[in-house]
């Protein structure tokens, strides 16, 4: 009988032991799969895109446009694309994106911003318009707007949230813990290079060390107090959900992260439409051409193979209709123009301070927001006028 | 063989010809550069000139006070964004209540000592308006962590949505002075 029982205490010990090591065996599988450096939440294999794909064809479409917040003015080139600089200077769209659903409500992939004084009087930018106003003048209620996806928290992606007081925010935690650990990130061997705020030189503008405490093009800078605030207030009024990597908002709009593709929590948003999957991917997705190319763009704070694995997210995602030309960028030069064929059926917006839209695509019996006559006066000869400010977020 | 071919005989040693042929490849080089200096038109940068308003030369004592208050900005700026971040991440449970705690008790220290620095400053008359309005900034600041302290008394996080629109205002206030003070503070991006 005891030897017996010694038998079966063997035979389930053994069991136990090649169980463990086959666990430990799938669970380093797992592991190497994943890039090295790569947070578990941030990392999408491709299959499980391709199940996502699946999953958004049998979910309701969405229409799609894209509005331009305000626009960068002779930015240099190679400031912006590394690797491209004809011509040397080139204006830079702010682009939002806006979906709206079956059930008419309406969903925006960043909000832009409204730091009127920086705009006109201190950047060179123009063409600013209220998002508000930019929606009603397109023929949307911005009373719809019930959800909005950050793509980062950077103040010209993430601003006029106050302006929809009712809407969730998504944003990734990861965007939020990295502003806060570099906030009092030591400078000791930094020269203040790496740090949140404050970094520059507070008169001539260059980037200096500490008692300096310069904020130019360190990884995290791009969040002033202001913006931050906005998201505390989306936060304690019960209006933003804090993910970590990969979240359905709803049946057919899909946040996959793409964490370092531009800020540490950066992240696309798949939307189901007629045309396939768009992918917004605001400055993970910098320039259009730059994934059409395989081009590095706005690279100050980004690491730049988790860009190119951001790109090939978007590859995967679009790979059954259109390819790279269902990918959204957020200050592809050409946007607005049939040289980014996605955004050439756009005008621009009546009232709006020569801010263009572009209509991507329509679903549900949408009938199209394009004007029937509509102004497509080229940027050059457009006049822009500088409303009355004061800053606001 | 005559003077002069014998002459001529010592120069033309290999020597003497590879260091000519690289002098004339230098002077090929010098010549073309030159040339090249002398025709090529200026960059397009003056052909597609900034359209950024030059900024208005500061006085002597508006720069001394923009710079004296320059690091108590960044203290201040640095303490609104712990304690907006702090409250976030508490509400997302990913700070305790007694860390919070210490983080909002650490930013009323600041805000009080930036008050003091501040009130020391003696702005030119061109900057008395942008003075006051930043000290009315970190008076809000004051004003909102002290609401956001009573937490810690009785446990109700109500206080942190009071405290908040104190907060914002004071957000807006600084970033109004330092918008106007310090315009390459926050870069696009």
């Amino acid at each position: 009988m005891n030897r017996r029982w010694l038998h079966v205490w063997m035979m389930l010990g053994l069991l136990a032991v090649i169980g463990g090591l086959a666990r430990a065996d799938v669970l380093q599988a797992a592991q190497n799969k994943r890039p090295p450096q790569v947070l578990p939440s941030g990392f999408e294999s491709t299959d499980s895109l391709l199940r996502d794909v699946e999953r958004a064809e049998r979910s309701p479409r969405y229409s799609a446009w894209i509005v331009e917040s305000s626009r960068f003015m002779n930015v240099p080139h190679r400031a912006f694309q590394p690797d491209v600089g004809d011509p040397p200077f080139v204006d830079l769209p702010v682009n939002v994106g806006i979906l709206k659903g079956p059930d008419g409500n309406l969903t925006l992939y960043d909000t832009g911003w409204k730091q009127l004084a920086y705009i006109f009087d201190w950047n060179t930018s123009c063409c600013w318009k209220g998002i508000r106003d930019q929606l009603h003048a397109i023929g949307l209620d911005p009373d719809k707007v019930t959800q909005i996806v950050l793509g980062h928290g950077h103040w010209d992606h993430a601003g006029q949230l106050s302006e929809f007081p009712e809407a969730i925010v998504y944003i990734q935690k990861e965007e939020l813990k990295q502003i806060d650990f570099f906030l009092n990130y030591p400078v000791d061997f930094n020269s203040g290079h790496i740090r949140a705020v404050n970094t520059v030189d507070p008169l001539t503008g260059a980037q200096v060390g500490p008692p300096q405490q310069a904020c130019a093009r360190t990884p995290v800078c791009g969040y002033p107090p202001q913006t931050v605030q906005e998201i505390l207030g989306k936060v304690l009024h019960g209006k933003a959900i804090i993910i970590d990597g990969r979240h359905e908002v709803a049946p057919g709009l899909v946040i996959h992260p793409a964490f370092r593709g531009h800020t540490y929590g950066s992240q696309l948003l798949q939307v189901n439409t007629p045309r396939g999957q768009l992918v917004f991917g605001s400055d993970t997705y910098s320039s259009w051409t730059g994934i059409r190319d395989w081009l590095v763009a706005n690279i100050q704070q980004t690491d730049t193979i988790q860009q190119f694995l951001a790109y090939e997210k978007c590859y995967v995602l679009a790979s059954r209709l259109n390819s790279f030309n269902n990918c959204v960028s957020a200050h592809e030069p050409t946007s607005y123009t049939a040289a980014y064929p996605l955004t050439s059926n756009w005008w621009n917006i009546p009232g709006g301070n020569c801010s263009r839209a572009a209509e991507l695509i329509l679903a549900n019996g949408e009938p199209t927001h394009v004007p029937g006559n509509p102004d497509r006066t080229a940027p050059e000869a457009c006049v822009s006028t500088v409303p009355p400010h004061s800053i606001s977020p | 063989m005559s003077e002069a071919r014998a002459r001529l005989h010592i120069w033309m040693t290999p020597k003497t010809l590879i260091l000519g042929i690289i002098g004339l490849g230098l002077l090929g080089i010098l010549t073309f550069a030159v040339g090249r200096e002398a025709t090529t038109r200026p960059m397009p940068a003056s052909a597609r000139p900034s359209a950024r308003p030059p900024r208005p030369p500061l006085s002597p004592a508006e720069e001394a006070y923009m710079r004296e208050l320059w690091p108590i900005h960044g203290d201040v700026e640095r303490s609104v964004m712990r304690m907006t971040l702090g409250q976030i991440l508490y509400k997302t449970q990913d700070l305790s209540r007694a860390e919070l705690q210490t983080r909002i008790e650490q930013a009323q220290i600041t805000y009080r000592g930036a008050e003091t620095r501040i009130r020391a400053l003696e702005p030119p008359a061109s900057l008395r308006r942008d003075h006051e309005q930043y000290l009315a900034a970190v008076r809000l600041f004051q004003e909102s962590a002290s609401e956001a302290i009573k937490l810690f008394k009785d446990g109700r996080d109500e206080h942190l949505l009071a405290a908040y629109p104190k907060s914002q205002e004071g957000s807006d206030k600084i970033r109004e002075v330092g918008g106007k003070f310090w315009p390459n503070e926050f870069p696009p991006n």
